[in-house]
């Protein structure tokens, strides 16, 4: 499919041209296609709601995400979902489970959801998940919900291209809770203590209000809800929050940090391309490289090198 | 794209820059047999794909579905049931019905050879049984692969 | 739950019972081992078993404690049953053969058993097919194409009537492979009985009902483990007091392990799973002693021979010493572990399919001197398809072989004493207490099988063994040595379509003779059973059955009133 095809079907809602244009923005070589098309929906997107939703393995993210799609859809709205996994730092494949756990609430209700892996090259996940958003953004969908595993800088971009994140925690984390709390306070718009039917559900939820009171408080006040994704308690409480939050930032009261954000992943993926292409694994750089090999220069010297080679100095002239 | 040599751990990884081989593993129909769904998962993410299982009892819709939403360019087919000629048909027709051409189906499971050829003409190739080399599979998968995906990106 | 440091406790006085160091073998060692060695060019092997415990060059006293023959061993029919749980085993009585077996209609399975009686079997073992294992009837839209396959269905008591036509009830037991819709079935067995006038206290068999090793493993349920095991709460209870002599459930290692699992990790996730449901009973309010004695298992016998063995015979150590210590048994009944033996599918091959009958053998002489209760022998067909009439003849002649040509079972225990065997029954027997102690702290057996803990680490097994496949650094004979070109296919059983269109035929009738009304009422009471979690179920069960209630009908309230169950993810 060209782009006016593919555009054409975004705006129809065809869902086959839906995932193959999210599929274009995962694929490096087909950048300037992607390119392409970010320049033509870029103009029809910004109408939805996107949320983030993040939080340590296990807590329950996916089943919640699930959950409350579902929810979501029965109150009339149209929500369509994204999901991460980490790929093996060896191969860098992946093993996409996230689906897996709301497969059950995406057949029933209908609901459109696409998992896309934390593979390779830096960067390159955390725009394919900017296309992703654009991309159903463009065909109409609204909320759309990302999942992240909440950890490593491409998670915090994805984060920072959210307008509202909920941070999902569940009882039984222990002594992790501590480490985990102080890298996720501070992104979280909605706290989620999962997992309510659980032992010391109440004491988690407590002690996060207790830390979150601790910072400095803006004009948000950020809530802290327990559900249970299991049976769909709280999730009505979850879903006004939401609204609530979206409210908040639709009266130029709260931050509107997105498009910021946006600029400055493409910018930076741009920037880094464009070094790349001049970097381009030739003769020379393979050269640089076995001398690092042989220890015959230090990885500095050699990117220095590099750099020099392809721009003829380092820093700014 | 990714394939069969990648298979032992750490080596190649991130030289490449093209979207790895996305698969999508199901059992359509009634079966729950999956310590071999097990292996060829953990196989395909350690030979460089990207990979989905379908979970367990999925209907045929779910698995085509499945297919489209996440773009994938092969749907691996696995059944030890015996049932292999009546479902894998029904989600070949499935298939056929929504004129997707860009997503191969691959097979495999308790396949008796007589059954072989008929799911050859139905468009389901590989049909790789029990004892089969896992690189025979990944091969076999990585060609298909490659063909679909010049299939989608084709304008 | 709290957490017990029984099996912590049990687990050093084990580590505690040899010396690190064998004297005797180090000094054969230096003084002929290795001189031997250099001068050959001796090149280390791999000698290791499924379970990852290395073998030795040999074994001597020094690898057995000293009090191993009065505490360890003891003596058949005598506490720990190390060595068999009868005081005579095979010379008063041979092990049960019971070949598993059905497919197609009710008609054809009928036939296939009253063959297999004919041919000298001494218990019926009976399978499903697919839409049965997981509570659908033959006209589901899902059973298109599955009616029949894998097994025997049944829709409705019907078909359950013409499975058992002409067989006497009170002559054989029956054992029936099924799990989720088990008190559905053990409730058409009950009406069946009543029908045929057998009373209720003379009726016996058993249903494989052990529902965590389906999330474990063979992976048929249909609702959340709660809800089952309260189901299987109920027909505990009432079978203990109503059908005394039916097992309402066969503690399932054999699953776990063609699941991938290792022998060690066979070993102890099964007895895992039997001291979760001893715990159940005993919280519904039963005294161990009243119950516990049903409670029957099920092992594999799979290739490695000396590891099987040690297997069974570590598991009756276990179960009978915490059946006492823990749990405080009183009756010897209640102590001693009875099982079925299934040699392992997954070692036969598709290539090269007549070696299978050798692999078979092994396997099953491994059970015969594991000292089983009965024994089912696969088919050399078992890659192909569901066995041939020829194939499960031979499988079963080679049971009758090891029986009444070999000797094999002239004296009890014939391996016990060997200074090997001992040493891997205590190896076996320590890797079972790592992991029960594990559990434990975990939070007990359904929360690690809730998490996907015993998943992964079976699935973890299951890709290291592929791999050695894959590397050649184990053998499977035709598999990846030996290999044969261009092999013929085989002569293969195929089940026709007809069975599908047959059995909906029949469901059809059951439906168009039976009383709506009665169908009505008793799903309704069924339904309000449910909901009330003292009530027990069994009775309502009995009663939808005989209403000619269909098994997705009554299934289906179920997955209404406890919903459904997605399972953790395990790759
Ligand atoms: C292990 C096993 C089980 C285990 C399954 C555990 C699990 N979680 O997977 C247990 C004991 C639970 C089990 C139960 C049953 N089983 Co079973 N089982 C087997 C057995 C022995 C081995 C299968 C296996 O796992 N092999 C190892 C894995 C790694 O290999 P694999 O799955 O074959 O996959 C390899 C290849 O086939 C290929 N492959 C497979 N799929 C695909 C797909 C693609 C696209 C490709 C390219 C390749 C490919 O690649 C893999 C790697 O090489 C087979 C017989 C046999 N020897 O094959 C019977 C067998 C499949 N079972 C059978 C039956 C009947 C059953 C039951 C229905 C019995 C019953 N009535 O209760 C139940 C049903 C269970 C269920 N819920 O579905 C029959 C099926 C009959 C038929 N087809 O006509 C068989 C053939 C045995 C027999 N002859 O009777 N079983
Ligand atoms: N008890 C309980 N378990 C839950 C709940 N939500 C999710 N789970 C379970 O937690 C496990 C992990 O869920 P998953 O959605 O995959 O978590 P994620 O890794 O955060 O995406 C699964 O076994 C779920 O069934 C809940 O509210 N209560
Ligand atoms: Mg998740």
């Amino acid at each position: 499919m060209n782009v006016d095809e593919l555009f054409e079907g975004i705006r129809k809602r065809d869902l086959r041209s839906v995932s193959r244009s999210i599929s274009i923005f995962e694929d490096d070589l087909q950048s300037s296609k992607a390119d392409e098309l970010m320049k033509r929906i870029y103009p029809i997107t910004g109408r939805a709601h996107i949320i983030g939703i993040t939080g340590p393995p296990g807590v329950g993210k996916s089943t919640l995400m699930g959950r409350l799609s579902k929810r979501m859809k029965e109150t009339g709205k149209d929500p369509a979902l994204v999901a991460i996994d980490a790929s093996s730092p060896f191969s860098r494949g992946s093993f996409l489970g996230n689906r897996i756990r709301m497969q059950d609430s995406l057949r029933e209700n209908g609901i459109f959801m696409r998992s896309l892996s934390n593979r390779g090259f830096k960067g390159g996940l955390s725009l394919s998940a900017l296309g992703a958003v654009k991309v159903l953004d463009a065909s109409g969908f609204d909320p759309i919900i990302i999942e992240t595993v909440g950890s490593g800088q491409s998670d915090l971009d994805i984060i920072s291209i959210a307008d509202t994140t909920a941070v999902i925690l569940a009882p039984g984390l222990g002594d992790e809770i501590q480490a985990i709390k102080a890298g996720i306070m501070e992104i979280g718009d909605i706290f989620v203590v999962n997992k309510i039917d659980r032992e010391g559900a109440f004491l988690a939820m407590k002690d996060i209000q207790d830390t979150l009171s601790l910072g400095k408080s803006g004009n948000w006040i950020k809530p802290v809800i327990g559900t249970n994704s299991l049976t769909g308690e709280g999730l009505d409480e979850l879903i006004n929050e939401i609204d609530q939050h979206k409210k908040f930032l639709g009266n130029g009261s709260g931050r509107d940090t997105r498009p910021t954000s946006e600029l400055y992943l493409l910018l930076e993926n741009r920037i880094r391309k464009l070094i790349e292409s001049y970097v381009s694994d030739d003769e020379s750089t393979a050269d640089i490289v076995s001398l690092v090999r042989s220890r015959k220069i230090d990885p500095y010297e050699a990117s220095e090198a590099i750099i020099r080679k392809s721009f003829g100095h380092v820093g700014k002239n | 794209m990714s394939g069969g040599e990648y298979l032992a751990d750490g080596k190649n990884q991130s030289l490449f820059k093209d979207k790895p081989i996305k698969i999508l593993l199901a059992k359509p129909g009634i079966d729950g047999h999956d310590r071999g769904m097990f292996v060829l998962a953990r196989a395909f993410r350690d030979a460089g794909m990207d990979v989905l299982y379908a979970g367990l009892l999925p209907t045929p819709e779910d698995v085509v579905d499945t297919a489209v939403n996440e773009d994938v360019d092969v749907i691996a087919l696995s059944l030890l049931n015996g049932a292999h000629l009546t479902v894998f048909k029904k989600v070949m027709d499935l298939i056929n019905k929504r004129k997707i051409d860009d997503i191969a189906v691959v097979g495999g499971g308790t396949i008796p050879d007589q059954d072989k050829p008929k799911l050859e003409k139905m468009g389901i190739t590989g049909n790789y049984g029990p004892g089969t080399p896992l690189k025979v599979i990944i091969d076999h998968i990585t060609e298909r692969a490659t063909e679909a995906r010049s299939r989608k990106n084709r304008n | 739950m709290d957490y017990d440091d029984y099996y912590s406790r049990k687990l050093i006085s084990l580590k505690e019972r040899i010396p690190k160091e064998n004297h005797e073998r180090e000094l054969w060692s230096e003084k002929t081992l290795e001189p031997w060695n250099n001068s050959t060019g001796y090149e280390e092997g791999n000698f290791e078993n499924s379970s990852g415990i290395k073998s030795d060059y040999y074994y001597n006293s020094e690898d057995i404690p000293k009090d191993t023959e009065s505490s360890d061993l003891g003596k058949p029919g005598e506490f720990p049953f190390t060595r068999g749980i009868y005081p005579n085993m095979y010379r008063g009585r041979l092990w049960t053969m019971r070949m598993f077996s059905g497919f197609g209609t009710p008609e054809d399975t009928n036939r296939r058993l009253k063959y297999l009686i004919k041919h000298g079997e001494s218990g019926l073992s009976i399978a499903f097919d697919m839409p049965t294992l997981y509570g659908y009837d033959c006209d589901n839209d899902r059973s298109h194409g599955e009616v029949g396959k894998c097994g025997v269905n049944v829709s409705s008591l019907k078909d359950m009537e013409v499975i058992f036509r002409g067989i006497d009830l009170s002559k054989v037991s029956t054992s029936m492979t099924i799990n989720a819709p088990a008190a559905v079935l053990t409730a058409m067995y009950i009406a069946i009985a009543k029908k045929q006038k057998i009373p209720l206290n003379q009726v016996a068999g058993t249903v494989q009902a052990d529902i965590l090793k389906e999330y474990i493993a063979q992976k048929e349920w249909m609702y959340p483990p709660e809800a089952h095991i309260r189901i299987i709460r109920d027909m505990m209870t009432y079978c203990t007091e109503n059908v005394p002599k039916w097992n309402y459930i066969s503690i399932s290692g054999y699953h776990i392990r063609e699941a991938g699992s290792s022998a060690a990790q066979e070993l102890a996730f099964t007895l895992a799973d039997g001291f979760y449901y001893v715990d159940l009973g005993i919280k519904s309010g039963l005294s161990v002693d009243d119950f516990a004695p049903r409670l029957s298992f099920f092992f594999n016998s799979s290739i490695n021979f000396f590891e099987e063995i040690a297997k069974m015979r570590a598991a009756r150590r276990i179960w009978a010493t915490v059946m006492k210590e823990k749990y405080g048994a009183k009756n010897n009944r209640t102590m001693l572990l009875r099982f079925h033996t299934q040699t392992s599918g997954y070692t036969l091959t598709w290539q090269q399919p007549l070696n299978n009958i050798v692999r078979t053998t092994i396997e099953a002489m491994a059970a015969v001197l594991g000292g089983t209760q009965s024994l089912h022998t696969n088919s050399y067909d078992e890659a192909w398809a569901l066995p041939s009439e020829q194939a499960v003849k031979v499988a079963l002649r080679t049971q009758q072989i090891i029986a009444e040509e070999t000797g094999i079972t002239h004296t009890i225990d014939p391996l016990g004493g060997s200074y090997y065997l001992e040493w891997l029954t205590d190896q076996m027997e320590e890797r079972a207490y790592e992991y029960f102690d594990k559990i434990e702290k975990m939070g007990g057996m359904l929360e690690a099988v809730k998490k996907g803990y015993i998943q992964k680490e079976i699935a973890a097994t299951s890709y290291r063994r592929q791999m050695r496949i894959e590397n050649g650094e184990e053998v499977m004979v035709g598999v990846n040595k030996y290999k044969e070109e261009n092999e013929k296919p085989i002569g293969i059983l195929r089940i026709s379509r007809k069975a599908q269109e047959n059995q909906i035929q029949r469901l059809a009738r059951v439906k168009s003779t039976r009383s709506e009304k009665k169908v009505e009422e008793s799903l309704s009471r069924l339904e309000e059973a449910m909901k009330n979690p003292d009530e027990n179920l069994m009775p309502y069960y009995i009663d939808a059955v005989e209403a000619y209630c269909t098994l997705e009908e009554i299934s289906n309230v179920g997955r209404r009133v406890f919903g459904g169950w997605k399972e953790p993810v395990i790759v």
